[in-house]
């Protein structure tokens, strides 16, 4: 062993990317994509239900110059998650549910958002570790989720 | 070369750790800057023995060089 870094991951991606990323992560904490999920109307609001927003500082989502379609909702137990692209250009998660606190659907927020991160790290690595011809030598997911991969050849 | 290696770590929240293996020297940085970029932001870095075993000798090196100046 010669050299450990940690790297804190940048999301610049235009939104199919993200979607791709959203899509892929949310199933591993139970979300279902709200097209998906028989009888849920996900653009009805409950008076009662608490709301939080999270801002992911590091990333950019590059416009395709129009608004639709930058959106994405998915739901899990009367939780409502929706990720979209602010107007500054960053990845915002909306979490509103009926029953929760504000603590706690912010800490589901902060996860489903970090596990959207880790699923665009991964394609983003292994994007690259192909470009440049590099051998994946194994890859293990842990029961903490985190993904390990070994490539050599460079 | 053959046990030159990269171990990837990608944590539930997206952070990378990058860790080389078998990679001599300055070189090793070389693997994993290239990653590191790739990704993001580098926020911590840490040089362990096989990267100082060249380095030492580069030192030794220099130090002789610089005796005779």
């Amino acid at each position: 062993m010669s050299t450990v870094m940690v790297v804190t991951p940048i999301i610049i991606a235009n939104w199919p990317v993200i979607s791709a990323a959203v899509a892929g992560a949310v199933g591993s904490m139970g979300f279902t994509l709200a097209e998906a999920a028989a009888g849920v109307d996900v653009r009805v609001s409950s008076k009662n239900a608490t709301r939080t927003e999270i801002e992911l500082d590091d990333s950019e989502i590059l416009s395709a110059g129009t608004e639709l379609g930058e959106e994405m909702t998915v739901v899990r137990d009367g939780v409502t998650a929706r990720f979209k692209r602010d107007a500054r250009g960053s990845l915002t998660l909306c979490m509103e549910g009926e029953g929760y606190t504000k603590a706690e659907l912010h800490q589901i927020g902060e996860e489903l958002m970090g596990r959207v991160t880790q699923q665009y790290v991964y394609h983003r690595v292994m994007t690259e570790m192909k470009n440049k011809n590099m051998t994946i030598v194994s890859e293990e997911v842990d029961t903490d989720q985190t993904v390990h991969i070994r490539v050599k050849n460079w | 070369m053959a046990n030159e290696e990269l171990e990837i770590q990608i944590s539930k929240d997206g952070k990378v750790t990058i860790r080389t293996i078998g990679i001599k020297g300055a070189r090793c940085l070389d693997a994993a800057e290239m990653l590191a970029l790739i990704v993001g932001k580098e926020e911590q870095r840490e040089l362990t023995s096989e990267y100082y075993e060249q380095d030492q000798s580069q030192s030794q090196h220099l130090g002789i060089h610089q005796k005779y100046q």
